[in-house]
């Protein structure tokens, strides 16, 4: 047993965490909600080998594990960082499990973004998570793992919407078949486990921030002649906020270890990383807006980017109660037949 | 970063076990449950015998040599085998304060007894109108030559009654207030003028209220320098903050699951098949896992140095109050029966468990307490409490 991060992870982390503090400022954030992503961003992102990070070192990567992309995704999180990371992390890493060398070279170099269509229906049905900007997604048909080109003539522009995701729709049936069967659905399955812990990661990095944004605003503002920090009323959510986000990121933590050491815990640990960080970035955020009174609710304050994102980056994955249920099969074993 | 359970823990919980199955009778259990004294002193002389009161200690001062995590392993295993552990687990406190603190000559005569588990002290901190402000302590200490002559009174001074000592803290300087001026004493509770009287709770535990009434002390029981008791009573208080007693919200979620399976529902379908009660028994699963984690991690930063601020000991028993009311929400009319009825469903768990949670949130430092310190450590923000 050892819960401290290796000096390399620490490495890992202050890298990204001097990158995205550098490169996805508020400023750039806000512009690149219209277009869903900050290309410059991406690559930095790319020129620093991110994309090879979690990769195996004879598909082309660093041999790092699920531990150091949720370092990544947790930086990123942080700064509210607008490039795809969760899901085309979590496909690249599919790819190399399926042997796939070819469609993974121009992922890792970043000028193919491939992404997955993390839905339950037919992938044209969908409304992708990293459409507007991915070349092809990786779907699930029932039956096999299937590499989806994005048609010609799709758009590249973002469906307007609440978190500044890079949704779009794509008019397509289908596309090759990767892999088939059981082999199929276990390797898919991976891959949405390791969304959901680093959506987690991510949801983690965003509520930090949005605590420091709140408490620090809550130091410096006055009312009825003392900081409004000094009320409990404003500083104790603060308190239970911070204990469930040390807790989170140690579920995120546990979830990468057993993932990626094949315990039978893992994708219990992986349900229970992603409803527990979701529902703490959604109090970190609310309670951080709330604090700061009707500036919060302007444009001009930043908070507001982290309130929105709190939301819009869980459900892009899942209903966060509906998953509770996915932990309940999980745990307990699915009900049983005329149970429900 | 590696979760894998060291190997010597499943060794630690089997011998817990096998101790469990040889000692901890049915009558054992029931006794506790009907006086809610804290401790048996007849299995607690065995848990010294096998250094498991002090488990922390070394062999030759009557420990079992273990480390933080082995030794939360092993209590764990005895209190959720039926070992009343608030009366050895509470003694360490003060031990543990005395061991740090104490003269020689009361640490020799003191801490063989109390690793050997013949010797139990309870804790005096908490009075009438103080509460969460433990340092409004008004119970007097006057020297008198060799000795203290101490008047007051405490309340919530759980196993008082089978006790040997309170570890008592007193203001010995008139007019001092706060922090200042205080001292701990460690108080024979055989001593003439103190009088013990029994408080009941709901929760199945006895607690205590005792006046002292020109109480003779020697001050060869004092622990620390005279009128310096705030440093002495801060690390003893941080200990139980920071080592707090793992959460017993596994416990509650793991008794709920098996009501669940084994209990049916109105319509005969058993309870587990109900998508309602899976998600609150999902989210109780995760509760679990986090106060589990959280209070794995004081022992981890405890063993390197770190402080996280009292973040477990606050998650674990809110979890555990939220736990307890959900399990009884899920197990309706038949959860509500005690322990001593028959046909109560998994051993009345449901109504022990909601009966007992509520006060977890308040002994070791009330969340409100505990709020404030995480802030002020954490974050920066200003203290809300008035400064005396």
């Amino acid at each position: 047993m050892d819960l401290r991060l290796t000096d390399e992870q620490r490495a890992v982390r202050e890298t990204f965490a001097a990158l995205f503090r550098k490169e996805s400022t508020p400023q750039r954030v806000r512009i690149a909600e219209s277009t869903g992503m900050d290309r410059a961003l991406w690559q930095s992102y790319a020129q620093v080998e991110a994309l090879g990070i979690g990769i195996p070192s004879d598909r082309g990567g660093a041999d790092g594990g699920l531990l150091e992309l949720a370092l990544i995704a947790q930086e990123a999180g942080r700064r509210l960082a607008p490039i795809p990371i969760a899901e085309t992390a979590a496909a690249a890493r599919l790819l190399g499990r399926l042997g796939e060398k070819e469609l993974l070279a121009p992922v890792l170099t970043g000028s193919n973004i491939v992404s997955l269509a993390t839905g339950s229906r037919p992938v044209g049905d969908q409304l992708l998570v990293d459409g507007a900007i991915a070349d092809a997604v990786l779907a699930f048909d029932g039956e096999s793992v299937r590499y989806v080109t994005r048609p010609d003539g799709q758009p590249t522009i973002p469906r307007r919407n609440l978190g500044g995701l890079p949704l779009a729709r794509w008019d397509v049936a289908t596309g090759r078949s990767l892999a088939e069967g059981e082999p199929a659905r276990g390797e898919f399955a991976r891959a949405l486990d390791e969304v959901r812990v680093l959506r987690a990661a991510a949801l983690i990095g965003l509520a930090e921030e949005a605590v420091q944004i709140g408490s620090e605003y809550a130091k410096v503002r006055m009312a009825f002649g003392q900081p409004i920090g000094m009320y409990q009323a404003v500083a104790h959510p603060f308190a239970d906020i911070l204990g469930a986000l040390d807790g989170a990121q140690l579920l995120v933590q546990k979830a990468c270890w057993a993932l990626d050491s094949e315990q039978d815990d893992g994708p219990a640990l992986a349900t229970m990383a992603f409803v527990f960080a979701a529902e703490t970035a959604y109090q970190a955020s609310q309670h951080s807006l709330h604090v700061h009174g009707g500036y919060g609710f302007t444009e001009e304050y930043d908070i507001q980017l982290y309130y929105r994102r709190a939301k819009a980056w869980t459900v892009a994955f899942a209903d966060p109660r509906r998953e509770l249920l996915v932990l309940a099969d999980r745990r307990f074993g699915p009900a049983l037949p005329g149970g429900r | 970063m590696d979760f894998t359970e060291p190997a010597n823990w499943s060794r630690i919980r089997n011998d817990a076990e096998a101790f469990i199955a040889e000692h901890v009778t049915r009558e054992v259990i029931e006794n506790e449950r009907r006086t809610g004294d804290g401790v048996d002193r007849t299995l607690t002389r065995k848990l010294g015998a096998r250094g498991w009161v002090a488990p922390t200690w070394p062999v030759e001062e009557g420990g079992a040599g273990l480390d933080h995590f082995e030794a939360s392993v092993l209590l764990d295993t005895l209190r959720k085998g039926g070992v009343p552990t608030i009366g050895p687990g509470t003694t360490m406190l003060p031990a543990n304060a005395i061991k740090a603190t104490g003269s020689e000559e009361l640490k020799a005569r003191i801490l063989p007894g109390v690793a050997a588990g013949s010797t139990l002290i309870c804790l005096g901190y908490t009075e009438p109108a103080g509460g969460s402000d433990v340092f409004a302590c008004a119970t007097r200490a006057e020297r008198d030559g060799d000795e203290w002559i101490v008047n007051g009174q405490k309340i919530f001074t759980t196993f008082a009654h089978v006790a040997d000592y309170c570890f008592l803290l007193t203001r010995s300087q008139v007019g001092s207030a706060g922090t200042r001026g205080l001292t701990m004493l460690l108080v024979p509770l055989d001593s003439p003028g103190i009088e013990i009287r029994a408080v009941h709770t709901m929760g199945y535990e006895r607690t205590n209220v005792v006046f002292y009434n020109d109480v003779r002390v020697a001050d060869t029981n004092r622990i620390g320098e005279a009128h310096q008791g705030f440093s002495v009573m801060r690390a003893a208080l941080e200990a139980e903050q920071n080592i707090a007693p793992s959460a017993r919200t596994r416990s509650i979620a793991a008794d709920a699951l098996e009501f669940a399976r084994t209990q049916p529902r109105s319509d005969g379908d058993p309870l587990i098949n109900d998508d309602i009660v899976r998600e609150r028994l999902a989210r109780m699963a995760m509760e679990a896992e986090v106060a589990d984690l959280l209070g794995l991690r004081v022992a981890f930063l405890d063993a390197d140095g770190e402080k996280p601020g009292p973040v477990s000991a606050l998650f674990g028993p809110e979890s555990y109050v939220r736990a307890s009311a959900a399990a009884i929400d899920i197990a309706g009319m038949s959860g509500l029966l005690d322990w001593t009825d028959p046909e109560a469903p998994v051993d009345g768990s449901m109504d022990a468990h909601y009966r007992s949670a509520v006060a977890t949130t308040i002994y070791g430092g009330s969340s409100e307490v505990l709020r404030s310190l995480i802030v002020e450590n954490r974050l920066g923000l200003p203290r809300s409490r008035p400064r005396r």
